[in-house]
């Protein structure tokens, strides 16, 4: 618990300080000026996103061959957290897209696969809703879930190979590319301030999906208990006499 | 007994099931005639548009059709209950699977044999000199198609609502299949036919890695 | 500032969303809480 509280109190402070250093001590960039700061958080919601789904794809390999209900948990509650971080970097993308490049969206690469992620993920989600047995719950979606992230560098690559409009990668990519060091810093500190709310919101919805699973055994327990009673109340000679 | 028997008995089994009605082949074929001439109405295209637009439309046409067509293939199974029968068959679960994945690839080439040369017509594309190519675009994609199809088919059969969920999984999953098989027909569309090798290689790794995956996770797919 | 209500809807989206979803996760784990543990009680009075 203690730990816990420790925890929350580093991440308001990072985020605070995310803030700040996004709004005044990045300096301006030269063409794009303020709205450029989306960048600060455009950024880290992807690198939590996808920080997320890997562990997800972990989750998913995991059930399979342990079995364990925790491993489903970490999968849907990743899932979850994923699907949230992508909305996020959805919305702030056009929104620095409009004023920057004149229109909201886009169908080039990456925005057409990380629109293809984002609905993969929730139907990764609505799979799970129509699905009853919990066994079979856990299965079928760790099995899509592992499809679905296979798919992912697939839709990438043939996006990239197709169109592109996204501004080609800033930090690792080509000639012209590279950070000035100040703004380098500014982005260190938002990643690490997205990434840890990101894993803070993960365990707390992992810890709901634990919770939840052991509400289900307990109200399994009681209702296996009310039948065996009325069973024994029941067939009480015919034991007797076998 | 070996898996390839095992899978070409089953597949045996699948065509003789289906060749005594014929009624979902018939209905794939319909229902992807459908997409294609309402595409017309739709947008009403001239010559250098249909051969520009023909590929997507063509896929689509065969992404639809073929969603609903594999919906059947473990649905099927569920009402009399025979998939307990053939899990306890002495075969892996991988024949089972690659039964119903040839199974499927067949009625879907089946359905484009006829569909292809129907849609040339109608939109007045020439299929001279491209055929063997168009083929093998045609069979690489269907092979993506029907084996991530028959997989999302057996995750789909346990859940409510199949009919609106399996294209639901499938089509996202399938988009880059869908990218690369629309532009390696555009490409032998065009006035000067060529095979685009990036885009074939890329439709051949596609199969192999679904096909691979299928093969690893079948054991899961198909359990109790 | 040019262009600063883009900048400052894509901040309040930001956190707004996290905000919205932990508050969520954390009502729900009360309230699962609750129920655990009064099917704790009726298992341990049977």
């Amino acid at each position: 618990m203690k730990a816990r509280w420790f925890f929350t109190i580093i991440v308001a402070a990072l985020i605070f300080l995310a803030g700040y250093a996004a709004l005044f001590v990045a300096p301006d960039e030269k063409t794009m000026h303020a709205v450029q700061r989306i960048f600060y958080f455009h950024l880290p919601s992807w690198i939590a996103m996808f920080s997320a789904l890997c562990v997800v794809f972990y989750a998913n390999v995991a059930y399979l061959v342990t079995k364990k209900r925790k491993f489903d948990a970490l999968g849907v509650a990743g899932v979850e957290v994923g699907v949230m971080c992508c909305t996020i970097g959805l919305i702030t993308g056009p929104l620095w897209a409009r004023p920057v490049w004149g229109i909201w969206w886009t169908w080039d690469a990456r925005l057409t696969t990380t629109f293809i992620l984002w609905i993969l993920y929730i139907s990764y989600l609505l799979l799970r809703g129509l699905l009853e047995d919990p066994e079979k719950k856990a299965t079928l979606s760790a099995i899509f879930g592992i499809f679905a992230f296979l798919d992912v560098p697939l839709v990438y690559l043939s996006n990239r190979l197709w169109r592109t409009q996204h501004p080609q990668p800033v930090i690792a990519g080509g000639n012209g590319s590279g950070l000035d060091p100040v703004m380098g810093e500014v982005l260190l500190l938002c990643v690490a301030a997205v990434f840890c709310v990101m894993v803070l919101v993960y365990i707390d919805r992992y810890r709901l999906e634990l919770l939840r699973n052991e509400c289900d055994e307990l109200k399994f327990e009681i209702e296996s208990r009310s039948v065996q009673a009325a069973n024994l109340g029941g067939s009480a000679t015919r034991r007797v006499g076998s | 007994m070996s898996t390839v028997r095992a899978a070409g008995i089953l597949l045996g089994k699948e065509l003789r099931l289906e060749f005594r009605s014929r009624e979902l082949l018939s209905a794939t074929i319909i229902f992807a005639l459908v997409v294609v001439v309402l595409f017309s109405f739709a947008f009403d295209p001239t010559a250098s548009e249909s051969r520009r637009y023909g590929p997507g439309l063509l896929w689509i046409a065969f992404l639809f059709a073929g969603s609903l067509m594999l919906n059947p293939s473990f649905s099927r199974e569920q009402i009399n209950e025979t998939l307990d029968a053939l899990r306890m068959a002495p075969i892996s679960p991988f024949a089972i699977v690659l039964g119903k994945m040839l199974a499927n690839f067949i009625f879907m080439s089946l359905a484009e044999l006829i569909l292809v040369p129907v849609f040339a017509v109608l939109y007045n594309i020439s299929l001279a000199g491209i055929v063997w190519r168009l083929v093998l675009v045609l069979m690489l994609g269907t092979i993506g198609l029907t084996v991530t199809g028959t997989v999302f088919s057996a995750v789909s059969a346990h859940a409510r609502m199949r009919e609106l969920l399996l294209p639901l999984l499938l089509l996202p999953i399938l988009t880059p299949l869908l990218i690369a098989s629309v532009e390696s027909t555009a490409s032998l569309f065009q006035e000067l036919p060529a095979l685009d090798r990036t885009w074939v290689a890329f439709l051949a790794g596609f199969d192999i890695v679904f096909l691979t995956a299928s093969w690893l996770l079948c054991d899961y797919l198909l359990e109790e | 500032m040019k262009n600063f209500e883009f900048l400052l809807t894509a901040w309040i989206v930001v956190w707004a969303v996290f905000f919205a979803y932990e508050i969520t996760v954390a009502r729900r784990i009360t309230q699962v809480r609750e129920e655990i543990a009064r099917l704790r009680q009726q298992l341990n009075g049977n």
